[in-house]
């Protein structure tokens, strides 16, 4: 049985929901960092999924964009995790519900 | 290539400069110094190579918007002027600051290397959206170097200053946007059309928030209340940087932007020339009561640049060298008073007039530059103040005698506040013991020195400045006028028709440039001016067969003829105005 | 010979200005100046050459003048102006003595400022005045003139504060420099007026008069009389302020603070009479316009008399002089209301003599007292310093119009061609008369307490007491003999006329145009002399009487002059006061505490109200970042929801 497009859809919708309910429920910003990265990678699933709806010649659009994404998924968990080190170094916590300093 | 080096090359200078040593200001200094001189020599290589432009280069879209932005630079007699103020004082900026501030001099250097792009930019920015993205790019770097160079309270100057200027021109940005849906491009004439097309109200709209921004970044006076805390905190070289060229923006933006783009109704004119003689007597008063050295010049520089701007909006034949001398005149001067205000300070120790004195004895050079500075800046007849001055009070008188009355009102004062600034400062006897700091260097002095001596040359042959204007000269414009009268009724119609196989633009065929040679001729041209004139009719008409955008071809045409031209016709619909009444 | 060019003569003063500042800028550091021998060198030389070539240039000039355009200096839409040179009758003689006089007080000064630590920049900036000096009569068009104009005046700043560490010299000459300005805002605005009747090309003399000459010819003088006029006031206005006339004359008496040959050359000699020079240059002008002649004659009679009166009361040696100086202005300013500009030069030409001999006289008396300047602490100085003394006298004779002696000619010339001049003539001829009989009071009085009597300062004081130097003696005694002779030029009962006839050229069209309306009837010119004469030797017995037995009160406090405190200005000082300087005060303190502060206010209710929206909007934001990364998310969920329903806002 061929894989039918609406399955890849739906897969990258239950694992963009599931990113999203960690990033938001859990307090370590470890795990709010993770939720991110699996959001995004759900997109990129997402993106995918749509290209190959698409015929060959038209669908390499879309399996180029989620490379570039994957890159700056990269880059972008780098400096989280950067940020959050420091963030550790400082406040001796990773609990995100500690940081509320830009209330105004 | 000249013009994309004056705006690009600065902020590679400036990222160069991030390779040289933080702490010590004595490496970072040479190629800091190497940078400037390059500049400066460049910026007087653009004032003799007379009118050019670059070719257009489509830069983005604005969504909403018709056409595209283009990075376009365009330089006239006037940016050129400006951008070699910004190019020079910059120079001796670095070379004075280098004895102020060691600490951390490579980052000073950073910031006035991109403070220099943005205003070198937006003085030869031909695209209306460029002009403005230069124009607000400017504060930044400014609003950083004096969050971080500055006196006591250089956090409050620094937020005053950015927030104070990018408010004021935050209703430019919407005008132009709105402005922008409407017209071709974002190019001068286009933009002129446009306008044209709107209600009466809308207009008006427009243009006063056009004109808020330059009011603000001017200052004019009720909009003048980030300027005093500015200059004053500002380190002194910056503050020299900000009155000499980036306070010309807005003096410039009213001559390049507001008189080619609108139909000035007499009232907005009067308002705007009363806006500038109110702001010369006020500046003039309020540097008459200041005991802080750097806020009286401040409020000096206050004073002349009203005069600039109502001089402007007398809109009279002589208006454009007048002012444009005046600007330089007051750029060199003011700056020179500003950087020696800076070398007193770092002297003595504290910039309050009842504290210092007592210098002419004590340091005779500094003293002489002084001197000789302050009197400068009065308009002594063999300065280039006296001829901007002459000529502006020459206008006015134009317009009636009370204007004129009040300028020379104003300049009284000046000589008042002056006279008494310079006593203060240096003569009498030393008000305190303090513990002096570093002297004037050889190198400051003879950078002073050269900037007064220029002040004299341009006092006796104002004609190097005046010149670089010929080609608005009122003969050439009518010339380059007739030769695009076709194509530009054209425009004013059918705008989006254009790009039809009809060739744009004819090139001069030799008859007609032989006609405007002899016409020239019988105008007093000197031999080299008139050909370098035609090479340079011919220059910018061939560079314009090559492009290919037809818009652009006939904006890049126009720009030129439209900054005098639609200056002229402003003031014919005024004449006739008053006729009416 | 004869093709000397004209910008030879200027530029001699301006070489030796740039050479003494260098040299000045450039040996401030170091302890001690460089040689003064080498300096005083350069410093005389340079105006003698120019001296020599207005010599070779007046000997051989033409009837009608040079005239030499030299470039272009201001060319924009609506104004061009030329750098050009005119050389005739009356430059001639105002550059004779100008830079005659010029070189003699050079060379004075080179004594007197012996030993002073500005001794190069002392002679830069004499020289830089004389440039602008020569400038100033030299040029051929009102720009230029101007330049001149504000450039004597810069000097004049630059000298009456040359002594800097003392804040109350500096006083002075920023009260000489700004008073100066009022008077330079109307040159200004006069020009503009000119330029606004006929053109750019009219502020050059030569289009002047041919401006005039075609109004007059074609009988259009009523049309342009009343814009003339408007511009002759504002000319006037300048003149009032160079030339220390009512009601600008306020900086005159404290301009003495400088040196004593700068009072000699600028604030007696030279610089204060280019209003009598500007007036006779635009004589053509003013002719047409006798609303503005009847200004200027009464305000020249007013400040004679006036500052005759002051000087009575003055005990500051070089005081007295400059208020003789201004009174001797006034008679110049009369002559020229009266359309006599050849009396009002030749007045120019012999004051300038005698009033230099006196400053110099005052200077050397100064120099022997050691900087004592109050007269009160003077006297018997005959027999100490002899030819200073000499000097003095004939000096003194000249000025009070004894016969034979310079002032004689000049100021008779001027009474009576007063007395001619209209049904208002003798009024004006019996104030001028009652004026000569002051001027012999307070000179008499000068003489006697300086010079006779007993020394009445401390007694180590008489000790040092000495003759100048022969540097300084020199230019006395010639300038004693210019104010002894220089009136044979034009003595008119002897019929020496040369002096009017080298005039004729230049003012002679104007005066007969005026002669033509207004001047009737002749008189005996022996009547005047003999009245005169009677008013000097009046004047000299009543103060003989007055002051030669006197006991003279001690002196109390200094004299010396105190920036603002001029003494006995009578109330123009207050007038000044009142009348510009405070409300200019409370202007500016209007600005800066009223307006500024409500503007402050404004800004600060603006930011006020951004920061209360701001902390307003803030405070939708809750604590925990999980939350508000929920509520940024169902914002979006929002907007998307909002865009699939509408199908997007455009």
């Amino acid at each position: 049985m061929e894989l039918q497009p609406i399955y890849i859809q739906i897969l990258a919708l239950a694992i963009f929901a599931i990113g999203l309910m960690v990033a938001i429920s859990r307090r370590n910003l470890f795990f709010v960092l993770m939720g991110i990265e699996l959001a995004l990678n759900a997109v990129n699933l997402s993106f995918i999924g749509f290209a190959k709806t698409l015929p060959a010649d038209m669908s390499v659009a879309g399996q180029i964009v989620p490379l570039f994404a994957i890159a700056v998924a990269a880059a972008e968990a780098c400096v989280g995790f950067a940020m959050v080190i420091m963030l550790f170094r400082k406040k001796e916590s990773i609990d995100a519900d500690n940081y509320s300093n830009m209330k105004g | 290539m000249l013009l994309h080096l004056l705006v690009i090359a600065p902020f590679i200078a400036a990222v160069l400069m991030v390779a040289t040593s933080k702490e010590d200001p004595k490496s970072s200094s040479r190629l800091a110094i190497l940078f400037g001189i390059a500049f400066v020599v460049m910026s007087v290589m653009l004032i003799a190579a007379g009118n050019q432009a670059t070719n257009p280069i489509e830069w983005f879209r604005i969504p909403g918007t018709k056409g595209p932005v283009y990075y376009y630079l365009y330089s006239h007699g006037l940016g050129a002027w400006m951008v070699f103020l910004s190019c020079a004082l910059s120079l001796v900026a670095i070379i004075t600051a280098r004895n102020t501030t060691c600490k951390n001099f490579r980052n000073f250097v950073i910031g006035i290397f991109s403070l220099m792009g943005a205003m070198n930019g937006t003085f030869l920015a031909a695209d209306a959206v460029l002009f403005f993205f230069f124009f607000e790019a400017m504060v930044i770097p400014a609003a950083v170097l004096i969050a971080g160079f500055g006196g006591k309270d250089r956090t409050k100057a620094a937020m005053t200053f950015a927030i104070y200027t990018l408010v004021g021109s935050a209703p430019m940005m919407v005008a132009l946007w709105y402005l922008l849906t409407i017209s071709d491009n974002s190019l001068l004439l286009s933009l002129a059309v446009a306008l044209q097309s709107l209600p009466e109200g809308t207009q008006t709209a427009i243009l006063v928030s056009f004109l808020l921004a330059f009011l603000v970044k001017t200052p004019i006076f009720p909009f003048h209340g980030w300027q005093a805390i500015t200059y004053a905190e500002a380190p002194a070289p910056l503050s020299a940087i900000l009155t000499g060229a980036m306070s010309k923006a807005g003096v410039f933006g009213f001559i390049a932007w507001i008189l080619p783009i609108f139909p000035l109704s007499m009232s907005v004119v009067n308002a705007m020339m009363w806006l500038g003689l109110v702001t010369a007597v006020y500046g003039a008063l309020m540097a008459l009561r200041a005991n802080d050295g750097k806020k009286l010049l401040a409020f000096s520089s206050m004073s002349h640049l009203g005069l600039a701007v109502a001089g402007v909006f007398s809109l009279s034949e002589a208006m454009l060298p007048a002012v444009l001398v005046l600007l330089v005149a007051h750029g060199i001067s003011a700056g020179a008073q500003f950087f020696l205000m800076g070398i007193a300070e770092r002297m003595a120790g504290t910039r309050e007039l009842d504290k210092l004195g007592g210098l002419a004895s004590k340091n005779p050079v500094f003293s002489t530059l002084f001197g000789a500075a302050g009197i400068m800046s009065l308009a002594v007849p063999g300065t280039a103040g006296f001829i901007g001055e002459f000529t502006v009070l020459l206008s006015l008188w134009d317009m009636g005698p009370f204007p004129a009355l009040v300028m020379g009102f104003s300049m009284i004062l000046s000589a008042a506040y002056m006279l008494r600034f310079i006593q203060k400062v240096i003569f009498g006897k030393q008000a305190r013991e303090y513990e002096e700091g570093t002297r004037t260097s050889g190198l400051e002095g003879a950078a002073i020195g050269v900037m007064t001596i220029l002040l004299l040359v341009f006092g006796f042959h104002p004609a190097f400045i005046t010149n670089s204007l010929h080609l608005f000269d009122e003969q050439a414009v009518e010339q380059m006028a007739d030769v695009n009268k076709a194509e530009g009724e054209e425009t004013a119609t059918e705008t989006m028709e254009m790009d039809e196989d009809e060739t744009p633009i004819q090139a001069m065929s030799a008859e007609e440039l032989a006609q405007l040679d002899s016409t020239l001729a019988a105008n007093g041209f000197s031999e080299e001016e008139r050909k370098s004139l035609i090479a340079q009719i011919s220059g910018v008409e061939s560079q314009l067969a090559a492009s290919d955008s037809v818009d652009v071809i006939q904006a890049a045409a126009d720009s030129a003829v439209m900054l005098a031209d639609s200056a002229k016709t402003n003031v014919e619909a005024l004449n006739k105005e008053a006729s009416n009444d | 010979m004869t093709n000397l060019p004209l910008w030879l003569i200027p530029l001699f003063p301006l070489i030796a200005t740039i050479l003494l500042g260098t040299i000045a800028v450039t040996s401030s550091p170091s302890k001690k100046g460089p040689a003064e021998g080498i300096i005083g060198a350069l410093a005389v030389m340079f105006p003698a050459v120019s001296f020599a070539v207005v010599v070779v240039l007046a000997y051989s000039m033409p009837e009608a003048g040079i005239r030499e355009t030299l470039c272009n200096w201001i060319d924009i839409p609506m104004f061009k102006a030329d750098i050009g040179f005119l050389f005739d009758g009356l430059s001639r003689i105002m550059l004779l003595f100008v830079t005659g006089i010029g070189t003699l007080i050079t060379l004075y000064s080179v004594g007197y400022m012996h030993g002073d630590r500005g001794f190069a920049r002392f002679f830069a900036y004499i020289n830089l005045f004389l440039f602008s000096m020569i400038v100033l009569v030299l040029s051929d068009s009102l720009l230029l003139t101007f330049l001149g104009w504000e450039g004597v005046g810069l000097c004049s700043y630059l000298l009456i504060g040359f002594w800097n560490h003392d804040i109350n010299n500096c006083k002075a000459a920023n009260k000489a420099f700004i008073v100066n300005r009022v008077g330079d805002i109307g040159f200004i605005l006069g020009m503009l007026c000119l330029v606004t009747i006929g053109g750019a090309g009219i502020l050059n003399y030569d289009a002047l008069n041919q401006f005039i000459q075609m109004i007059v010819s074609g009988n259009h003088v009523d049309i342009v009389v009343p814009a003339l006029s408007v511009a002759g006031v504002l000319f006037f206005i300048g003149c009032t302020g160079k030339s220390a006339q009512i009601p600008l004359l306020t900086w005159l008496p404290d301009a003495m603070a400088g040196p004593t040959p700068v009072s000699a050359l600028i604030h007696a000699a030279t610089m204060v009479t280019s209003g009598v020079y500007l007036l006779a240059r635009l004589g053509s002008m003013f002719v047409l316009l006798p609303v503005v002649l009847d200004i200027i004659t009464v305000v020249g009679m007013l400040t004679a008399f006036w500052a005759a009166m002051a000087g009575l009361f003055q005990n500051d040696i070089k005081k007295v002089l400059a208020y003789s100086t201004i009174s001797q202005l006034g008679y110049m300013f009369m002559a020229a209301g009266v359309c006599a500009f050849d009396a009002s030069i030749f007045h120019v030409f012999t004051h300038a003599f005698f009033k230099a001999a006196l400053f110099l006289g005052a200077g050397a008396v100064i120099h022997a007292l050691a900087g004592e300047q109050d007269m009160r602490k003077m006297g018997g100085m005959i027999k100490k310093t002899p030819v200073t003394a000499c000097v003095m006298i004939f000096a003194f004779l000249a000025i009070i119009g004894f016969p034979g002696f310079a002032g004689f000619w000049s100021k008779d010339l001027i009474l009576e061609k007063l007395y001619v001049s209209g049904p208002m003539g003798p009024y004006f001829y019996g104030v001028g008369l009652l004026t000569a009989v002051i001027t012999a009071i307070y000179m008499g009085r000068l003489i006697i307490l300086t010079f006779f009597g007993e020394y009445r300062g401390s007694k180590e004081s008489e000790e040092h007491i000495h003759e100048a130097p022969a540097a300084m003696l020199l230019p006395m005694g010639v300038l004693a003999f210019g104010a002894v002779f220089s009136g044979y030029l034009w003595a008119d009962s002897m019929g020496i006329t040369f002096f009017s006839d080298t005039l004729a050229p230049v003012v002679g069209s104007a005066q007969a145009y005026n002669a033509l309306n207004h001047i009737h009837g002749h008189v005996n010119p022996m009547v005047f002399a003999g009245l005169g004469t009677l008013a000097a030797v009046l004047g000299m017995f009543i103060a003989y009487k007055i002051y030669g037995k006197a006991r003279v009160p001690a002196a109390k406090g200094s004299s010396a002059p105190q920036g603002f405190k001029a003494t006995w200005t009578f109330f123009f000082d207050s007038v000044h006061k009142y009348c510009g300087i405070i409300p200019v005060s409370v202007l500016a303190w209007i600005c800066d505490v009223v307006v500024d502060k409500i503007l402050q206010a404004i800004q600060w209710t603006l930011g006020a109200i951004a920061t209360i929206l701001g902390d307003g909007a803030a405070s939708f934001q809750v604590r925990k970042v999980r939350l508000q990364v929920a509520f940024s998310i169902a914002g979006v969920a929002a907007l998307v929801i909002v865009v699939l329903l509408t199908g997007g806002i455009v």
